[in-house]
């Protein structure tokens, strides 16, 4: 250590200038130099050589002025990067290191009212395939596409001529070979694929597995284990697995859900374990329950439907309703579609008509008009009522259905044999000139729910027609009173006799019970709102005059009468508007009631809409099915029959001569 | 030794700093060892913290295919039951057994008294049913559909025995 001492001592010599030239930041102790600079015998200390050393001086000066420079270059582009464009960049290295994927979230169930699925979601598969790979050059065979497609083809259930020729789609690398398969069809060709692997690489193969260009992607799809069961209600999804018709698209927001996402840390696509990940977890959609009773629903769509088919009739529906509480225990329409195969189906059936057809109700809304006789006070039961064979009116000459000699009749007996002429004569009581009964008349029929949406918020239902009465035309304020120019939806017009059938007040209808969320909690759907309309004493009143339509001898509706039951119902045969041609053709047959009469439980709807063959009376057409459909109603919900008799009120009258 | 260290202060201090100071022989085997057991023992223990992890991945793979596997059986046992149950299948059944629909219900009261009209069950198309005397095992307890009376009345349990007697309507 001691030998280095000399040569040390006498570099300092260059450095004492520095001072003066007034650079002296750079060494963190300016404290020794005053004392370095006065041991004054420095000068003779230098020797000729240590002028060399002067000269770094200038170059040091010169280096450091070149790394000042550099180091701010770095600076300034250090704060750009890390100030300045700071989120830019850290957006573009998060789109290196972070991989993001959505989470579907799982499509909710809609069940019946007991619970069963009508429509659930599974797992599925749209099996697709590169078409490069099943090229002459890439796969060493000449017809690789018309190998794979006859392989294919039984598993995917199409035509091996359609998969090849999608397989040979040229320039391309991606096609869809068959949407939406189960996974046993994905595990199969998966199978199918290893088979062909191995065969590959065997001595004698190509080297080139032959369904090595058949890939899948996962997806969910949408199920409807009953077919075509409620279809019209449930309606369908499109192809993104959105709602697009029914309750799937009325409810779809619910239905949904919402999408989670998931981000982690990638490293060559494969997620780094030890980074973590986050993300927003997927919350599955809500189950619907609906009113639905799939059984009673079943009953109703096969009577509708071979009611339909045998009367050649353009359409049918059936509604079945809870009396007391308003819930839509079926809703059929004939015909209809299957919701797991749109592409069968016919357009114009994929709707749900008994929401969406807005027809003239006729005979059945007699009821109203006799409602709103009873309730006014200005008749009773029993009223005597001479109907003449034609009964002239404003511009027009009406009749009954049937020609017939001038008939004597109860106000009961009217409605027992649905008399047109009856029934304009008894509402023309309703006011003291014609124009004070059409606002009576209008009022009850508004009350009873005519002419307004019956509250479902069903997508594309129909509010029906009624004009004001003031707009009412000459012909118009006496077709109204027997349920011609006026228009309704099969529910309106089931929604009536639910009225009468829970005395008088009118609850309404409601298809959806509740929602159970995702956490498992059932949410029950708002009461529906209540609004009487006419008082209980009309009701039963008309409860008994309705069945005297079914039980007596010369009722319309006795092919509705069901043994041991009181039943309650009137027909319905109106002249329908062809909605092509916008006249009168054909016409519309109906039967509604509800039973039991005296405390009822269930009212049942049936509409046939242009039957061709045979009958196109309500009472001869829609009268078995009332009673097939109430048959099978009572016994599902287990109504036991009241045992008490009917009154059996007159229908006839002997005339004072 | 004092005097001498004086002047090595400041810059000459810095620059003898950078020079090798001298032969200093401390043992050093250890330390050799110990850089070389510090290295070893890390990289064993990044070895094995690495097949760790991808024993962990491994096991997930595994499960997952495992859910998706059981996922997939039980929508398929899902599929088949539903095939069952739906209400034209169950319907489909019965008659294949030999069950007609039944006609009006009736019901038998909790006290012997029978509501309604209880008829014979006849089916409506008889040609339809290949086997001989069709539903003849089933028909007197078919039109029977017992249940108490009013259902708001509490339905006794004795009377729930008669009632599985009746199916044909493929109800529940």
């Amino acid at each position: 250590m001691p030998s280095q001492e000399p040569p040390r001592r006498r570099v300092p010599g260059p450095a004492r200038p520095r001072p003066a030239a007034g650079s002296g930041g750079r060494t963190p102790r300016p404290a020794p130099r005053p004392a370095a600079r006065r041991p004054a015998p420095r000068p003779p200390a230098r020797k000729p050589r240590t002028i060399k050393l002067g000269s770094p001086r200038p170059r040091l000066r010169l280096i450091s002025v070149g790394l000042t420079l550099v180091m701010l270059v770095f600076v300034v582009r250090l704060l750009q990067v890390q100030a300045v464009d700071a989120s830019a960049y850290a957006a573009k290295a998060d789109k290196y290191r972070y991989q993001e994927y959505t989470l579907s979230a799982e499509r909710g169930e809609i069940t019946d009212r007991n619970g069963i699925a009508l429509a659930t979601s599974v797992d599925a598969y749209d099996i697709t395939a590169d078409p490069k790979l099943f090229t002459a050059e890439e796969s060493k065979l000449r017809d690789a596409p018309e190998q794979a497609a006859a392989l294919l083809a039984p598993i995917l259930g199409k035509e091996p001529a359609d998969l090849a020729k999608k397989l040979r789609t040229p320039k391309s690398r991606y096609t869809l070979l068959a949407r939406k398969q189960t996974p046993q069809v994905w595990n199969q060709i998966k199978d199918l694929r290893k088979v062909y692997a191995q065969k590959a690489q065997e001595p004698g193969g190509t080297g080139v597995n032959l369904l090595g260009g058949v890939l899948s992607e996962p997806s969910t799809k949408r199920v409807y284990p009953n077919g075509d069961l409620g279809a019209g209600i449930l309606g369908y999804v499109n192809a993104e697995g959105r709602g697009a018709g029914g309750v799937e698209s009325m409810l779809d927001p619910e239905l949904a859900g919402q999408d989670g996402k998931i981000r982690f840390t990638a490293s060559g696509g494969r997620q780094v374990p030890t980074a973590g990940s986050q993300g927003t977890p997927a919350v599955p959609g809500s189950d619907i329950e609906l009113t639905i009773d799939r059984d009673i629903q079943w009953a109703a769509q096969r009577a509708i439907a071979d009611q339909v088919q045998k009367s050649r009739a353009d359409r049918g529906y059936v509604i079945v309703q809870d009396t007391r509480t308003g819930e839509i225990l079926a809703m059929a329409n004939a015909p209809g579609f299957d919701p797991n195969d749109l592409s069968a189906a016919n357009a114009a059936a994929m709707g749900n008509a008994a929401l969406q057809d807005a027809y003239e109700p006729g005979s059945t809304s007699k009821v109203m008009s006799m409602a709103a006789v009873l309730e006014e006070g200005k008749a009773a039961p029993d009223t005597h009522v001479t109907v003449p064979n034609r009964l002239h009116r404003g511009d027009r000459l009406f009749k009954d259905d049937i020609d017939h000699p001038t008939w004597y009749l109860t106000l009961n007996g009217v409605l027992a044999k649905s008399s047109n002429i009856g029934t304009i004569l008894a509402t023309g009581q309703l006011g003291k000139d014609q124009a004070e009964s059409n606002r009576v008349l209008d009022g009850y029929l508004r009350r009873f729910g005519i002419g307004s949406p019956t509250g479902l918020g069903f997508p594309g239902e129909t509010a029906g027609i009624l004009a004001k009465p003031e707009d009412w035309s000459t012909s118009q304020q006496y077709t109204i009173p027997f349920g011609q120019g006026l228009s309704v939806n099969a529910l309106q017009a089931a929604s009536v006799y639910s009225t009468i059938a829970n005395g008088g007040v009118r609850v309404e209808p409601t298809l959806v019970r509740g929602t159970k969320g995702p956490d498992g909690r059932f949410t029950p759907a708002p009461k529906p709102g209540e609004n009487r309309v006419v008082s209980e004493k009309t009701a039963t009143t008309l409860a008994q005059m309705l069945e005297s339509v079914v039980d007596d001898r010369e009722g319309t509706g006795t092919k509705a009468a069901i043994p041991g039951y009181r039943v309650a119902g009137k027909t319905g045969t109106a002249n329908r508007v062809d909605p092509e041609l916008g006249r009168y053709k054909g016409y519309t047959a109906s039967f509604a009631g509800f039973a039991p009469a005296d405390q009822p439980r269930v009212t049942v709807y049936c509409a046939i809409q242009n039957p061709t063959k045979g009958s196109y009376f309500g009472g001869q057409i829609c009268g078995p099915i009332y009673k097939k459909v109430m048959e099978f109603a009572l016994k599902t919900l287990h109504v036991a029959p009241t045992g008490s008799a009917s009154p059996r009120l007159p229908v006839t009258f002997e005339p004072t001569p | 030794m004092s005097a001498a260290r004086g002047p090595l202060k400041g810059r000459a201090a810095r620059l003898g700093r950078l020079m090798p100071s001298g032969p200093s022989s401390a043992a050093r085997t250890p330390f050799v060892l110990l850089v070389v057991l510090l290295l070893g023992g890390g990289l064993i223990t990044l070895l094995l913290l690495n097949s760790a992890l991808n024993q962990g991945s491994f096991r997930l793979r595994e499960l997952k295919d495992r859910t998706t596997e059981l996922t997939d059986e039980e929508q398929a046992l899902q599929r088949d039951v539903d095939a069952y149950a739906a209400p034209d299948a169950l319907e489909r059944r019965a008659r294949e057994l030999g069950m007609v629909p039944g006609g009006s219900p009736a019901f038998l009261g909790p006290d012997g008294k029978v509501l309604g009209e209880p008829t014979v069950a006849t089916s409506p198309k008889p040609s339809r049913t290949p086997s001989r005397a069709p539903g003849r095992t089933g028909d007197p307890a078919r039109a029977r559909e017992a249940a108490a009376p009013g259902a708001s009345a509490s339905p006794k349990p004795a009377v729930t025995g008669t009632a599985p007697t009746a199916p044909t309507t493929s109800g529940r």
